[in-house]
């Protein structure tokens, strides 16, 4: 992991030089919203990082693979997609709790149900949707993105 | 000013929600087992620390995409393109922009009103959950097949959705351009 951050920090440096060449006022505020950005959000990268650390001591392999098995087919794959739409959060914060499921042994399907709904299902911001579009809007949006959650879970399932 | 308290309680608690539900189950282990807490904590900290590297160089990139492909550029390209152009330019934005989705909220619907499709804004809904700048730690935690498949299905698969949404919701046409852009396609 260390070699593929060190290499992409290379790169993005790069970037950072050549840009600065041609405009620096507007590098220096690249670099002061990426500080931004990141001090936002590291609060919930604590937490999430915390939480897989609890999810990898407390929950064994078996309990994972029993809920979110293979062989707990459309169960484990209704399971992740109804977990990722009642929480939300950056995909960010998705990828490290996937990984830990992936681990071990939750199905890809269900996991990626999981991870596509976290970010485009909002059952918590969904009256707040639904006052800005309509509840027309809302309901169809987050029922068809769920659907697709789904969806897309089961084609990567025969794409792996 | 209303809005803005609105996001900052919204944002609050969607920041404070999961550190609060970790510290509290932190608790629970550390009265339970603590031990065991003990090595999840040691766990979690690490694998933080091996990413860590990753994720600062990833928010480099997040600051550049943001400076130099303004949100201002972007509603201005969203709202101008009506057919498969600016469902295929819908996609590509959505998995640029950075941020928790509802705060984009408020963005789309002044898109709509000022004569964005639906399907526009659904698209950007959709694609949302895959974010192209992120993909070297999605592929760090997942790897490569899981990864990309996953964000390929998840673009492709936007469009019919927001198509499929569009055909749902009543036509009330914004402007006078809104026909003439949906006889483009």
């Amino acid at each position: 992991m260390l070699t593929v951050g060190l290499i992409y920090l290379a790169l993005i440096t790069a970037a950072y030089l050549a840009l600065s060449r041609c405009n620096r006022p507007k590098t220096v505020e690249s670099l002061q919203v990426a500080a931004r950005s990141l001090r936002m959000l590291l609060p919930l990268l604590v937490a999430i990082f915390g939480l897989v650390g609890l999810f990898q001591e407390f929950l064994t392999p078996e309990q994972v693979q029993q809920t979110m098995g293979a062989a707990n087919g459309l169960v484990s794959l209704l399971l992740g997609g109804l977990l990722g739409a009642i929480s939300i959060g950056p995909p960010l914060a998705a990828y490290p709790l996937a990984g830990s499921m992936l681990d071990a042994g939750a199905w890809p399907p269900a996991v990626a149900a999981f991870i596509v709904s976290w970010i485009s299902v909002g059952i918590v911001t969904l009256p707040f949707e639904a006052s800005v579009f309509s509840l027309r809007f809302a309901l169809l949006r987050n029922g068809v993105n769920f659907g697709l959650a789904l969806l897309i879970g089961l084609l990567l399932g025969f794409f792996l | 000013m209303n809005r803005e308290k609105r996001f900052g309680i919204w944002s609050l608690i969607r920041s404070q929600w999961l550190l609060l539900f970790a510290i509290s189950l932190y608790l629970w282990a550390f009265a339970a087992a603590p031990q065991r807490a003990w090595h999840a904590l040691q766990t979690g900290g690490t694998l933080f620390a091996s990413v860590l590297l990753l994720i600062a160089a990833v928010f480099g990139l997040v600051g550049l995409l943001q400076v130099w492909i303004s949100r201002d550029l972007i509603v201005r390209l969203l709202g101008r393109e009506g057919g498969i152009k600016g469902l295929l330019l819908a996609a590509l934005c959505g998995t640029l922009l950075i941020g928790p989705a509802y705060l984009i909220f408020p963005l789309l619907m002044s898109l709509h009103r000022q004569g964005a499709r639906w399907a526009v804004i659904v698209i950007v809904l959709s694609s949302y959950a895959v974010k192209l700048q992120m993909l070297p730690i999605e592929i760090e935690f997942l790897g490569w097949p899981f990864s990309l498949g996953r964000s390929l299905l998840t673009v492709l698969l936007a469009i019919p959705a927001g198509l499929l949404i569009e055909a749902m919701m009543p036509k009330t046409p914004a402007r006078g351009t809104w026909d003439a852009e949906r006889g483009n396609l």
